[in-house]
C-alpha cells in the first residue's frame, strides 16, 4: 500500500505524489479488510480438516456446499447493492420465501413453466419497487427493503394461509433436487456458475463499473455522465434475480415450501458479503470473495455444530464477525480517502 | 472630521491587540506577521481578495484556531486556547456559513451550547427570556417558537447575530454577514451594527463589498497574501485606493485578457439563466475562445455554470450547443455530456473523481461507452486511452493503476481533465481549476486549457485567482450577485476593474 515509486516526486510537486506513508500497523488492517477472506477460509479448513472429527468426510462437505448454495446465490447477487453503496436489501427473505412458494404451489396448478414465468414477474416488481424507491426517489435502503419485506411477507401469507406446499414425488422439481453433477449437488453448480456470471458483470462490463464507480463516488459518477439512477435500478432487479434462483434452489432441494423458510438469508447473506471484504461505503468489492465469506460462514457454522456448541453460541460468533469486520472496513475506508 | 475622529479613536480603549499573528497550514503560510487592534466602539473593516487570510486572521482572534506565532491579547490579557476562552474574553463570531439548527426553534438556536438550566432540567422560560433579550439588543422581531428551518435566510443570519450578541460579548466579528442578503436587508444590517457601536461594542466587519465598508467603518485594514498592506482611517482613503491596495501586486503588463485569437462560430449559448443565486445571465462561447468568469466568492459563478450545463436545475433559460448535427437544447445533464459538454468541477475530491477507484477507471468513467463492445469493456483499449491521455496531462508518477486517491491536488486535476479528453469535448467548463495546486501543475493545466481552445473547443473557466483569469481568457465576464456586472476584453481588463466591478466599487460603462 505504501510502496512509494522512485520516480514519485518531482522538485515541482511539494505537495508529493506519492500516498501518504500509511502505518504498517494500519496497512495490514487494511489488507485484512480487504482480502483476509482467503487466508481465514484457508486457515479454517485446514484447523478444521485436522481437529474437527468428521468434516473432512465426503458427505459432510457435501451437505455443507448444500446448505450454503441458496444464501450464496443470493448473496453474490447482493454483493451488487453493497457496492452500490446502498449497504443491503433486506427484502431477499420476502423474495425467496416468495419465489420457493410461487414454484411449487403454482407448478402444482399449473406446471413449471407458468411458475417460472410468475416468478420472473415477481422478482421484476421487487426489483423495480426497491430500485426505483432507492435510485430515483433517494430513499434510504434500509427502510425501503425493510418495508418492501413486510408489504412482500404480508402477502405471501395472505395468498398461501401460511400453509406449507409439497411439490409431488414423482414431479420435475424433485428430480431437479437430484441432480449431480460430478458428485456434487446441482444447486452448489448452481452457486458456482452464478457466481463466476455475476463476477464477470461486476468486472468486465459496463453496468458492473459503474456500479462500482456509483458506490465509490455517486456525485463524481453522475458527472461523468452516467444514469445513475438506473445504476441503482440494475443493481436491485440483479439481487432480485439472484434471489429468486436462491428460491428455486430452496424448494428443489426440500421439495417443500413455506413463507418463513427464508428467515436469516438478509443476515446471513450480508455477513458472507462484509466478511468477503466488500466494503459496506460502497465502490469496492468482488464476487469471488463473497462466496469464499459464504464458503467461510458455512464452514465457520458446520465446525461448531459438529464440535456441539449450540445455536445460540453460533449467532454470537457471526454476530461478533461482522461488528470486526465493519470496523476493519471503516479503517481501510479512512486511510483510502484521506 | 478625519482629525477629530483619529483623536477620538486613540482616546478609546483597546480591547483586542494581536501582535506579529502567522499561521502556517503545513507549508502553505494563510496568514504573515499580521498585527491588529480592536477598540471599544468602533467599526472595524477588514478587506481583501478571496484567500487574503481574512477568515483565517478572525478564526484566530475569535479562539477557533490557535496562532504559529504571535499572540492575541484581550484588554492585556493573553487569549487562552479554545472558542470557549474567547468567548470568556467577550469575543464573538458571527461565522460565513450559517450554524444553526434547522430543526430547533429560534429561541432554542440562540441560547444553543448555554442553555440555562434549573435543578439539572431547562429552563424554558429563562431561555425565552435570553433569547427575547438578545433580539431586543438587536432590534428584530422574529417568532421565538418558529422552527429555523421555516424562517428566510435573511432573518436567519439575523438570529446567527442574536446569538452572538446574547453572550454580551464586548467585540463582536462578522465575517461576510451580507453575502446572502438583499440590498434593504443589509442596509438594516449595518444600521443595527452601527447602533451596536454606539453602545460600546467594538465591531469587526469583514467584506468584500467596498460600498459597505464606507458606508459604516471608522478603520480599514487591507489583507494581501496573507500580509498586513496598510490601516487608514476610512475619511484617509477612497474606494478606488482601497482596491488598489487588495490587488496590489506589481500590476504586470502581461496579465490582460491578450489572446487575439479570431473566434469561431458560437458553441454555447445561454440566455435568460436563472436558478438560486443566478438572476437571469445571457452568455456565449465561441470554438477557440477561452471565456473567464470573474467575481467574487458567492457571487453565483458556479451556481451559473451548473445551471447552464444542468449539472443543477434551473427555473428558467434556454441552453444551446452547436453539435455536428445542428443546435441541440442542453435540457439535462446527461444531454450535456452527451452533446460534448465536459465539466471540471469546483470541488474535484468530493465531485470530479472516485478516489478510491484507480485512474484508470477514472479516466474510463465518461468514455466507457467507446471503451465497450456490447458492454463489455475493453480492457486493452482502455489501458491504451489512460496512458496516453495520463501522458497528455503529464500525470506524475504515470502510473494509472494506482488509486487516484493517492496523487496531489494538482495531479488530481490532471486526472479530472484527462477524463474528458478522451471525449473531445466541444465544450469545456472548468470551475477554479488550479485551486490548491502547486506552481508546476498549474502551468501544465494552463497549457491543457490553452490546447483544447486552440483546437478548436469553446472554453468556460471560473476562476478567483485574478491573474490567472486575466491570463487564459479572451472575454471576462465579472458576475456580482447573480447579474454580469461588466463584461470585458482587451487592454480594459486589468485586475484592478475586475476587482471594482466584483466588489461593487465602481460600474463600468461598456
Amino acid at each position: 500500500m505504501n510502496d512509494s515509486t522512485p520516480t514519485a516526486t518531482t522538485a515541482a510537486e511539494p505537495e508529493a505524489a506519492a500516498p501518504a506513508p500509511v502505518d504498517r500497523s494500519v496497512a495490514i488492517l487494511v489488507w485484512v479488510s480487504q482480502r483476509g477472506v482467503f487466508l481465514f477460509t484457508a486457515t479454517l479448513i485446514v484447523f478444521a480438516s485436522v481437529f474437527v472429527n468428521g468434516f473432512a468426510s465426503f458427505v459432510n462437505l457435501t451437505d455443507v456446499f448444500y446448505r450454503a448454495a441458496p444464501i450464496g446465490i443470493v448473496a453474490v447477487g447482493m454483493t451488487f447493492v453493497v457496492i452500490s453503496g446502498n449497504y443491503l436489501d433486506l427484502s431477499v427473505v420476502a423474495q425467496v420465501a416468495t419465489s420457493a412458494v410461487i414454484l411449487i404451489a403454482v407448478s402444482n396448478e399449473y406446471g413449471i413453466f407458468p411458475a417460472v414465468l410468475a416468478a420472473l414477474l415477481v422478482a421484476a416488481v421487487y426489483g423495480l419497487v426497491n430500485g426505483i424507491a432507492v435510485g430515483y426517489f433517494k430513499a434510504n435502503a434500509v427502510i425501503v427493503t425493510l418495508s418492501t419485506t413486510y408489504i412482500g411477507l404480508g402477502i405471501l401469507r395472505w395468498l398461501s394461509g401460511g400453509s406449507i406446499f409439497f411439490g409431488p414425488e414423482d414431479g420435475p422439481i424433485r428430480a431437479l433436487g437430484q441432480v449431480e453433477v460430478l458428485g456434487l449437488p446441482l444447486s452448489a453448480v448452481v452457486l458456482v456458475v452464478m457466481a463466476l456470471l455475476l463476477a464477470f458483470m461486476l468486472d468486465r462490463t459496463n453496468f458492473g463499473f459503474t456500479i462500482r464507480a456509483f458506490g465509490s463516488n455517486n456525485e463524481a459518477t453522475r458527472l461523468a455522465g452516467v444514469n445513475t439512477s438506473r445504476v441503482v435500478v440494475g443493481a436491485f432487479l440483479l439481487t432480485s434475480v439472484a434471489a429468486m434462483v436462491a428460491g428455486f434452489v430452496l424448494a428443489a432441494f426440500s421439495n417443500t415450501a413455506v413463507s418463513t423458510m427464508a428467515d436469516g438469508f438478509d443476515f446471513g447473506a450480508l455477513a458472507a458479503i462484509i466478511i468477503g471484504g466488500t466494503s459496506v461505503f460502497g465502490g469496492r468489492g468482488s464476487i469471488l470473495r463473497t462466496l469464499l465469506g459464504v464458503i467461510f460462514v458455512s464452514v465457520l457454522t458446520n465446525v461448531l455444530v459438529l464440535s456441539g456448541v449450540g445455536f445460540g453460541w453460533q449467532q454470537m460468533a457471526i454476530g461478533l464477525l461482522i461488528v470486526v469486520a465493519v470496523s476493519l472496513d471503516t479503517i481501510a475506508r479512512k486511510v483510502a480517502t484521506s | 472630521m478625519t482629525a477629530n475622529q483619529a483623536t477620538h479613536d486613540e482616546a478609546r480603549s483597546v480591547l483586542i491587540s494581536a501582535e506579529g499573528i502567522t499561521k502556517r497550514f503545513g507549508g502553505a503560510t494563510a496568514v504573515d506577521d499580521v498585527s491588529v487592534t480592536v477598540r471599544a466602539g468602533e467599526i472595524y473593516g477588514i478587506v481583501g481578495e478571496n484567500g487574503a487570510g481574512k477568515s483565517t486572521l478572525m478564526r484566530i482572534l475569535s479562539g477557533i484556531l490557535s496562532p504559529s506565532e504571535g499572540r492575541v491579547l484581550v484588554e492585556g490579557t493573553p487569549l487562552g486556547v479554545g472558542s470557549r476562552a474567547a468567548s470568556e474574553a467577550g469575543i464573538a463570531l458571527v461565522h460565513q456559513e450559517l450554524s444553526l439548527v434547522p430543526e430547533m426553534t429560534t429561541a432554542e438556536n440562540i441560547a444553543l451550547g448555554a442553555f440555562p438550566t434549573r435543578s439539572g432540567f431547562i429552563d424554558r422560560a429563562e431561555l425565552r427570556r435570553t433569547a427575547a433579550a438578545a433580539l431586543e439588543e438587536i432590534g428584530v422581531s422574529v417568532d421565538l417558537d418558529e422552527r429555523v428551518a421555516r424562517l428566510s435566510v435573511a432573518l436567519r443570519q439575523f438570529v446567527e447575530i442574536a446569538r452572538a450578541v446574547a453572550s454580551k460579548p464586548r467585540v463582536l466579528i462578522l465575517d461576510e454577514p451580507t453575502a446572502t442578503l438583499t440590498p434593504a436587508e443589509t442596509q438594516y444590517l449595518l444600521d443595527m451594527l452601527q447602533r451596536l457601536a454606539r453602545r460600546g461594542m467594538a465591531v469587526v466587519y469583514i467584506s468584500h463589498r467596498i460600498p459597505e465598508i464606507f458606508g459604516i467603518c471608522d478603520r480599514v485594514t487591507v489583507l494581501r497574501d496573507g500580509r498586513h498592506i496598510e490601516t487608514v482611517l476610512i475619511g484617509e482613503t477612497d474606494p478606488q485606493r482601497l482596491v488598489d491596495s487588495m490587488v496590489g501586486r506589481e500590476l504586470r503588463e502581461d496579465l490582460q485578457v491578450h489572446r487575439q485569437s479570431a473566434p469561431g462560430d458560437v458553441v454555447l449559448n445561454a440566455t435568460g439563466i436563472r436558478a438560486p443565486r443566478v438572476n437571469g445571465i445571457d452568455l456565449q462561447v465561441r470554438a477557440g475562445q477561452i471565456v473567464g468568469l470573474g467575481g467574487l466568492v458567492g457571487a453565483g459563478r458556479t451556481e451559473l455554470v451548473r445551471a447552464i450545463i444542468g449539472a443543477d436545475p434551473r427555473s428558467a433559460g434556454t441552453v444551446t450547443i452547436a453539435t455536428d448535427d445542428g443546435l441541440r437544447n442542453v435540457s439535462s445533464y446527461q444531454a450535456a455530456v452527451r452533446h460534448g459538454i465536459a465539466y471540471v468541477p469546483e470541488e474535484r475530491r468530493a465531485d470530479g473523481l472516485a478516489l478510491t477507484m484507480s485512474v484508470s477507471d477514472n479516466i474510463a468513467l465518461p468514455n466507457r461507452k467507446a471503451l465497450s463492445r456490447f458492454g463489455v469493456q475493453n480492457r486493452a483499449a482502455t489501458a491504451e486511452m489512460a496512458r496516453r491521455l495520463a501522458d497528455t496531462v503529464g500525470l506524475r508518477p504515470p502510473n494509472v493503476r494506482r488509486d487516484a486517491g493517492e496523487y496531489s491536488g494538482g495531479n488530481q486535476q490532471k486526472v479530472v481533465i484527462a477524463k474528458w479528453l478522451g471525449r473531445r469535448p466541444r465544450l469545456i467548463v472548468l470551475d477554479e481549476p488550479t485551486r490548491g495546486v502547486d506552481v508546476g501543475a498549474k502551468a501544465e493545466i494552463h497549457r491543457l486549457v490553452r490546447e483544447l481552445a486552440d483546437e478548436g473547443a469553446a472554453v468556460l473557466v471560473v476562476s478567483s485567482d485574478l491573474p490567472e483569469l486575466l491570463d487564459l481568457s479572451d472575454v471576462v465576464h465579472v458576475v456580482r450577485d447573480g447579474r454580469v456586472a461588466g463584461t470585458l476584453s482587451g487592454p480594459e481588463a486589468d485586475e484592478r476593474t475586475v476587482m471594482s466591478l466584483a466588489a461593487g466599487g465602481q460600474e463600468v460603462a461598456s
